[in-house]
């Protein structure tokens, strides 16, 4: 049973033949092998495939929208002002001439990249803080839990609110301030889990054999809750999107000039009845974008964690 | 924790906003000189030190419960008591139908594992637990327009939590009522799914123990059985996430009441930055952290009286 799959017979690269064949073979076999199972696992998800091409279609809009129109979001046409969707404008115009169809790639984008570069950096400094914590105990983790328990009190949207208002709506200055707020949960969830982990036979191992702390962590801890920091990643995501609009249709994230789905539903918001869709379009966007994102994070679930047998959100 | 999260706020909020603005666009213009008295009797001239600033708030908050002023005058202590009032109608209800409906879906739905049912409801819970709250919102007041045009009448009010010109005991509930409906649905059509898939994930680890095996051997039909036995265990972490979901409601309703035009503590919030109003928004701040621990009491009492086991150790 070993040899008779075509992709799993082993191509001998440079860093691999230092090894003996039979280790090499066993550890690309396993490799190969969960890689498959994951994607066959991913892939038998009905939900999560449709959620993988809307995102693929979405992130298509987001990149190459701006190509389609020859109007940039920015620029303003004065003979067209809350006009309807027309050849001219593919989604139409809001009050000051702006074309809906670049502001839509223009704001998805935006939305898009601050969702990700946030969800990213809130995973990364969460496993990396939690698994810290658990590994070196003590004082350190009494100070580590300590800061996260008072930052899960303190009122992050008012904060929020209140830092990107100063900020005049500069995203790289949302992605600094959501990030600096968003880790809290995830590296307590990421603790608990650590303090398990850390009594396993190979992290003593590793430690006896002169491995150092830093290393052990990056490499014997977070491995090892891998699975469950992609689900955290794509849920961030959906997150992230939501706190990020809802903070721009109040108005207190993104600002113009610039767009965010957020601030065309605010627009959209005060139109509703005279020129609908203005709140259309971004609507539709913003909840297929979602809820792709979101039916990605449960087929990841399912197809990583095999204990999960209801299959449900929790 | 409460006073410490307060008290950081009150250094924040002083940091990133300056009063001195509500002051500038006045006509005719004021000298800074003016603009700095007016402020001073509230407690909120930029020229004396902070430290002063905070022991005068703080001291007028512990001897006489008193939460300062906004820039303009206003009693941060009349705001909140009415706006928590106009808050409470609406997070109330659309807590109790949030959670009963979801409950009810969870038990229905896990009784039914993968026929058809489970599967309908579970797509819609996901969708309907994504759909951004801004979204969800304007499609109901998109849907009572085009209901209220059809009828010829309005129904359902889109906007204000009522109407200023109603008396008597009878028309003025009619009216509230009518105001309240599109609020709640959209408040409780994001919130239900949440309890629906958890209550749903629970009952079916439950359901396949040994207790509930038991109680069906007893004799019991298998709806008495995940009624009576299955549901008890797995409400206990479902009960602890109402009870925490409590705050974030109050403050969570910041959209839907910016929405529906409501005055309550959400929309307060929005207020108090876009107006600079330090110590609305300290209040406002407080008052969260004050709704977290209420919710943190709750959820222990909730467990209390559902699961037997916490009460052997006590008195």
């Amino acid at each position: 049973m070993t040899m008779n799959i075509p992709r799993l017979s082993p191509t001998v690269d440079d860093t691999a033949a230092e090894l003996s064949p039979t280790e090499q073979r066993a550890a690309r076999r396993q490799h190969m092998g969960r890689r498959r199972l994951y994607t066959r696992r991913f892939l038998r998800n009905k939900g999560a495939l449709a959620g993988m091409v809307i995102l693929a279609a979405l992130v298509g809009f987001a990149l190459l929208g701006g190509l389609v129109t020859p109007y940039d979001y920015a620029d303003v046409d004065f003979t067209s002002l809350t006009s309807a969707p027309s050849s001219e404008h593919l989604f139409g115009t809001n009050g000051t001439g702006n074309d809906t169809f670049a502001q839509s790639a223009h704001g998805l984008q935006r939305s898009l990249v601050i969702a990700l570069v946030v969800s990213l950096l809130t995973t990364l400094i969460a496993a990396f803080v939690g698994a810290a914590a658990a590994y070196f105990r003590g004082t350190t983790e009494k100070l580590v839990l300590g800061l996260v328990h008072f930052l899960l009190v303190v009122p992050s949207f008012l904060i929020l609110a209140l830092v990107s208002q100063k900020a005049g709506g500069d995203w790289r200055v949302l992605i600094l301030v959501f990030t600096s707020l968003g880790w809290m949960y995830n590296a307590r969830v990421v603790w608990s889990l650590s303090t398990s982990l850390r009594e396993r036979e190979y992290v003593q191992a590793a430690r006896f054999m002169g491995v150092g702390s830093v290393r052990i962590v990056l490499r014997h801890l977070i491995p090892n809750i891998g699975s469950l920091l992609i689900v955290t990643f794509t849920l961030g995501v959906v997150a992230t999107v939501q706190t990020e609009t809802a903070l721009s249709f109040i108005g207190f994230g993104v600002q113009p000039p610039d767009v965010s789905l957020g601030t065309m539903l605010s627009d959209g918001a005060n139109s509703i009845t005279s020129a609908p869709w203005l709140f259309y379009f971004p609507a539709a966007l913003l909840t297929l974008l979602t809820i792709s994102i979101a039916l990605i994070g449960d087929g990841l679930r399912d197809a990583l964690d095999p204990t999960s047998r209801s299959g449900g959100r929790a | 924790m409460i006073v410490v999260a307060t008290n950081l706020t009150y250094f924040l909020a002083n940091l990133f906003l300056d009063p001195r603005a509500n002051y500038l666009q006045l006509r005719p213009p004021r000298t800074p000189e003016q603009i700095a008295r007016s402020l001073a009797q509230y407690h909120l001239d930029p020229n004396t030190p902070l430290l002063q600033r905070w022991w005068d708030w703080i001291s007028g908050i512990v001897l006489r419960w008193d939460w300062g002023y906004s820039p303009i005058g206003e009693s941060v202590n009349t705001q909140i008591a009415f706006r928590v009032g106009v808050s409470a109608q609406l997070v109330v209800f659309s807590l109790v139908l949030s959670t009963s409906i979801g409950i009810a879906l969870g038990v229905y739905t896990a009784s039914r594992q993968y026929r058809f049912a489970d599967r309908f409801h579970q797509g819609l819970s996901i969708i309907t637990l994504n759909i951004p709250i801004v979204v969800a919102s304007l499609v109901v007041v998109l849907l009572a327009i085009v209901l209220n045009q059809s009828l010829g009448s309005t129904l359902l009010y889109v906007a204000g939590a009522q109407s200023p010109t109603i008396s008597g005991f009878w028309p003025t509930v009619v009216d509230r009522i009518q105001h309240l409906v599109l609020p709640t649905i959209s408040l409780t059509m994001i919130s239900y799914a949440g309890y629906h898939l958890l209550q749903r994930s629970l009952l079916l680890d439950n359901i396949n123990s040994d207790y509930v095996r038991m109680a069906r051997a007893k004799g019991l039909t298998r709806q008495v059985a995940i009624r009576r036995h299955g549901l008890r265990t797995s409400l206990i972490p479902v009960a602890t996430s109402i009870a925490f979901a409590i705050p974030a409601l109050f403050t969570g309703a910041v959209l839907t009441e910016t929405i529906f035009a409501w005055q309550g503590m959400g929309q307060y919030l929005i207020q108090t930055i876009s107006k600079n109003d330090v110590h609305g928004a300290v209040a406002v701040a407080a008052f969260g952290a004050l709704m977290t621990a209420v919710g943190a009491i709750l959820a222990d009492i909730a467990v209390v009286v559902l699961d037997p086991r916490v009460r052997v150790t006590g008195p």
